[in-house]
């Protein structure tokens, strides 16, 4: 199967002013388009460095990303990134911010609203079109954020703890619907967590840090539930996914900092 | 009770009016140090009707037009050039709060012996005092920017020109319109001083002119206009322009 995103050898350092700082351990990797892959570790690990040098914000200190067979040099709309928050913008409504990458791209009017209507309707943002960012609660406007991203179509798609400033009851939602949407959409999704029970309820494929500098220190598959079927009603009460998120709680619990 | 907000507002100004013509009958002041309300208004008829208060208060006004407008130009891509750099915000942040310590009036010695007695000099000194905290603020909103709003957009491709446009600009208004209205204040005030000293017409020149000749009630009048004039630019021009992008885009909110 094709490889969508290729790390090798990666490992980075931060320059301070009290010299350089290792942020991450060797890590390699590598995720199959189409693929759903989580990586869990404590905070502080380094996870985040490395999906910033993926969407390549960040040059790494050492290795190298491909993407596609085409080296990163550095951000693109082939690589589209959800933040925890402060990302979508304030001074813009929520069809406009939707619509932002489309219009970036010089997608014509029609076309553009279209794709607003489908994501509005899928994101449960429906009545909320010409709302602003600061009338909306911090769960809708992650959706709004997801929606942008996927209006945007890129394949490759990056999300740092992008539930992590919801609240609870929110985020149950917000992951299922997460779920359905990649169903309906087939993207290559890398997700950072550091909640193992979301790591395992949304990947095909679990990625387990230790803590700094971080390397990935074991990865578990996550059998493929059928189309739709990633609720949070089943999850809990399947004993192969209670088993694998045992273990991944196993490993994580090791990893304490 | 909409009808009586301009009364709670006027209601101050006729206290104050109600303790100057207090002072003036109750002590006795004689009129070379202080004139009493009517003879105020009474002045300020006369230098309506004779043409004599618009022509120097649009000199005033003509001024500070001219300047704000120059200022904006060149300060606010300065702030933006300032503010998208790391390393010149840090440098420069030092630099413009010593500025922003020596007045504009403090320039004027070294402005008349460069410029002469001159309305460039007043211009050079009114420009001086609006662009600090023009440049100031518009870096300053510039680098509020979470960095977060830069990087999603570069992810949906944008480019650089795309970032300034969708978010530096307006990311940074709300910052750039609190410049202006300070640097208007702060411009005004330097204006009126710079005219006093340079004598080529404005309110301040008024003023001035007026104490020659101890004509109490016209630069009574002059002050009045003068508090007056800058409470409608900055009512009626700046202020409505920062409530609309403040309200609508809830920066203060998020």
């Amino acid at each position: 199967m094709a490889e969508k995103i290729e790390v090798s050898g990666f490992r980075h350092f931060f320059q301070t002013e009290g010299g350089p700082v290792q942020a991450t351990g060797t890590i390699d990797l590598s995720i199959r388009a189409g693929e759903f892959v989580t990586l869990v570790g404590p905070s502080g690990c380094g996870k985040t460095t490395l999906l910033k040098a993926i969407a390549g914000f960040i040059t790494p200190s050492e290795g190298s990303i491909v993407c596609d067979g085409k080296p990163v040099k550095g951000p693109g709309r082939d690589r589209g990134v959800v933040f925890q928050e402060l990302a979508i913008l304030p001074w813009r409504t929520v069809r406009r911010n939707i619509a932002h990458g489309l219009e970036i791209a010089r997608v014509p009017r029609v076309q553009r609203d279209a794709t607003v209507t489908r994501l509005v309707g899928l994101m449960g943002l429906v009545g909320f079109e010409d709302r602003y960012p600061h009338e909306l609660s911090g769960g809708m406007r992650q959706r709004v954020a997801v929606a942008r991203t996927w209006a945007a179509d890129p394949e490759i798609i990056l999300m740092d703890e992008p539930f992590a400033a919801v609240d609870a009851m929110t985020r149950l939602t917000l992951q299922e619907e997460l779920g359905r949407l990649c169903v309906a959409t087939r993207k290559t999704v890398f997700f950072i967590t550091h909640s193992v029970e979301e790591a395992v309820f949304l990947a095909d494929r679990v990625l387990v840090m230790t803590k700094r500098p971080g390397t990935i220190k074991a990865v578990l598959d996550v059998p493929r539930r059928e189309a739709g079927g990633r609720d949070w009603d089943s999850f809990t009460s399947d004993p192969v996914m209670q088993k694998i998120a045992g273990e991944v709680m196993h490993l994580v619990h090791a990893e304490r900092v | 009770m909409k009808l009586l907000a301009p009364l709670r507002v006027l209601m101050p100004f006729a206290v104050l009016v109600a303790i100057w013509w207090g002072i003036k009958s109750g002590a006795q002041v004689p009129d070379k140090l202080l004139v009493a309300p009517p003879a105020v208004w009474a002045s300020f008829v006369y230098l309506v009707t004779h043409g004599i208060l618009a022509e120097y208060a649009s000199a005033s006004l003509r001024m500070i037009g001219l300047a704000a407008m120059i200022s904006f130009v060149i300060g606010v891509p300065l702030g933006f050039a300032v503010g998208t750099n790391r390393y010149a915000a840090r440098a420069l942040e030092g630099t413009l709060r010593f500025l922003q310590g020596i007045s504009g009036i403090a320039w004027l010695p070294l402005a008349i012996l460069w410029f002469g007695f001159s309305n460039t000099t007043t211009l050079t000194i009114v420009i001086y005092t609006l662009i600090v905290p023009i440049v100031f603020n518009t870096m300053t909103g510039v680098r509020a920017i979470p960095e977060n709003y830069v990087l999603a957009l570069q992810s949906l491709g944008a480019g650089r020109l795309r970032i300034v446009r969708d978010v530096y600009l307006p990311g940074a208004l709300p910052s750039i319109v609190v410049g202006m209205r300070l640097g208007m204040g702060y411009g005004w005030r330097a204006l009126i001083a710079s005219e006093m000293l340079v004598r080529q017409g404005g309110l301040g020149d008024l003023i001035f002119s007026a104490r020659t000749f101890s004509q109490i009630d016209r630069i009574m009048v002059g002050m009045v206009v003068i508090g007056t004039l800058y409470i409608i630019v900055d009512r009626l021009l700046v202020q409505p322009i920062e409530t609309m992008t403040i309200a609508r885009w809830g920066i203060l909110r998020r």
